[in-house]
């Protein structure tokens, strides 16, 4: 409860929730202790995905990887999503369902958006992030598709374009034209 | 907004409702049914709202599905202007139902291309309006067209709104060739720029009207034009000399589309707004006026409302 004299501003921006949003969708891949010791073999590239909202300090947070397609959910009874994966013994299998780009590209990718949409240098913007909850209309999202093939030096057709809704489906598509491009 | 978060998980208590003197906000006051060639327009500049308990009663009014959408977006301004626009929508609507609906009643479903629309409930002894409705936002600016039965697009843009790309570039890629060519007529940068941002708006407004989103229309098969007024179709009484602004397809140049209409101004004096409805033939004009109606509200919900058609706020009016 605001007290008074407080305003109302410092009141909204004073309290951060511990606890996760009430939406599983949003969450970043967190994993709990017990699943994490028993992944000391994970090969692949972490990203780091947008930790929105922000977990306690103790959980170690592996923060996502910029290959993981298909993941199950479950909660558990204190609040906190564990995330089951397929597990072989000796490899993890992700469930893929196409080719994952680079996190160079998926790298240059933020760095392109974040300069259209004049986002701060400590705006968290990731693979998963999507160019709607980033802010941007449909002449930021014709911007950022130009400013990728200048910078890429690809072409995009318009339906491609009208594909891209993550950071991730820009950087995938990018990865297959300069593929294309380049055989 | 985190504040929000945490509150939207405690359960309601009758006590927690009484501190609150928002409980029961201020009725809207009702408004009259647009007329059938008229747009009605409320927009909401979200540097007006400095009353923080004004975001928790708007927050009332979503759904569970639009607060989760509101809070995922990035960042508090950008969760600000989700949650006025979602407000915008529900209380603008409810202004149109004479009060039987509250702006928190209304439920909204995708027609099958994804274009937002209300979802009637069905009532034993009223009919609601068919009302249609468009909104479009910019980080300084909200805004919501009405029309009774109509479809409607409204696109708004920031008059100052710079683009990274080269103007050219951009039209090249995206407009079609009649407009490429009109805007390499303007010399003087400046113009050539508020040109093209003008031209988006009406490209935008045209795609939305239709509802088949960008890919389903894309910019560029059709041009949007001025069109002298000797060629035009209906005549008018005042405005008979006046070029209108109309669309064609670039695989049929010459064969306007008819059926639209368009409206392009000033708002604010911040914004430019274009406006494209379905011309309504059911009720054709005879010998009057066929070009559309607006009427403008500056609206900050459940606190003030300003009519603001024939003030300095709506200018530059091109049809």
């Amino acid at each position: 409860m605001r007290k008074r004299g407080t305003p109302p501003n410092r009141a909204l921006r004073a309290r951060r929730p511990p606890e996760i949003s009430p939406t599983v969708r949003s969450l970043p891949l967190a994993f709990s202790l017990s699943s994490d010791r028993s992944m000391a073999s994970i090969s692949g590239t972490v990203t780091a995905t947008s930790v929105r909202p922000r977990l306690t300090s103790r959980a170690p947070v592996v923060k996502g990887f910029s290959g993981l397609k298909s993941v199950s959910f479950s909660i558990q009874r204190n609040g906190f999503p564990s995330v089951r994966l397929q597990a072989a013994p000796r490899r993890l299998r992700f469930q893929v369902s196409c080719a994952q780009a680079k996190p160079e590209t998926v790298q240059k990718v933020c760095e392109i958006v974040k300069k259209q949409l004049a986002l701060s240098d400590d705006t968290p913007v990731s693979g998963e992030s999507k160019f709607s909850t980033l802010g941007a209309d449909s002449l930021d999202t014709v911007e950022i598709v130009m400013g990728l093939e200048e910078a890429f030096g690809i072409s995009v057709e318009e339906e491609s374009a009208q594909s891209i809704t993550t950071v991730q489906d820009a950087a995938d598509l990018i990865e297959k034209l300069v593929e294309a491009k380049s055989s | 907004m985190s504040w929000l978060l945490r509150r939207n998980m405690l359960p309601l208590h009758s006590n927690s409702l009484a501190r609150r003197p928002f409980a029961s906000p201020l009725p809207l006051p009702p408004a009259s049914l647009p007329s059938p060639r008229e747009t009605h327009i409320w927009y909401v500049v979200p540097d007006e709202l400095k009353d923080a308990s004004l975001l928790y009663q708007y927050m009332e009014l979503l759904s569970p599905c639009e607060r989760q959408s509101v809070l995922r977006m990035n960042g508090e301004r950008l969760q600000k202007g989700a949650l006025l626009a979602r407000a915008l929508v529900r209380t603008t609507l409810a202004r149109y139902t004479d009060g039987r609906l509250s702006p928190k009643s209304f439920k909204f479903q995708k027609n099958r291309f994804g274009k937002p629309e209300v979802e009637w409930d069905k009532y034993d002894l009223w009919a609601p309006p068919p009302l249609q409705f468009n909104i479009s936002h910019t980080s300084t600016m909200i805004a919501c067209g009405v029309t009774l039965d109509l479809p409607i697009g409204i696109d708004i843009e920031e008059k100052q709104r710079k683009t990274s790309n080269n103007i050219l570039s951009l039209a090249h890629r995206y407009f079609s060739p009649v407009e490429v060519a009109y805007l390499k007529t303007l010399a003087d940068p400046e113009c050539r720029q508020s040109e093209f941002i003008r031209l988006w708006t009406l490209k935008e407004a045209y795609v939305k009207a239709l509802g088949r989103g960008f890919s389903g229309t894309p910019f560029k098969d059709f041009t949007i034009r001025l069109e002298a007024s000797n060629s035009k179709q209906v005549t008018g009484e005042l405005k008979s000399d006046a070029p209108s602004i109309v669309v064609e397809a670039v695989d049929d140049p010459g064969i306007l589309m008819n059926r639209w209409q368009f409206a392009l101004f000033e708002l604010n004096n911040s914004h430019y707004t274009a406006v494209c409805m379905e011309r309504d033939v059911k009720n054709p004009a005879d010998g009057e006026n066929n070009s559309l109606k607006l009427e403008v509200w500056r609206t900050l919900p459940f606190v003030e409302d300003e009519c603001v058609t024939e003030t300095d706020a709506v200018k530059n009016i091109i049809r």
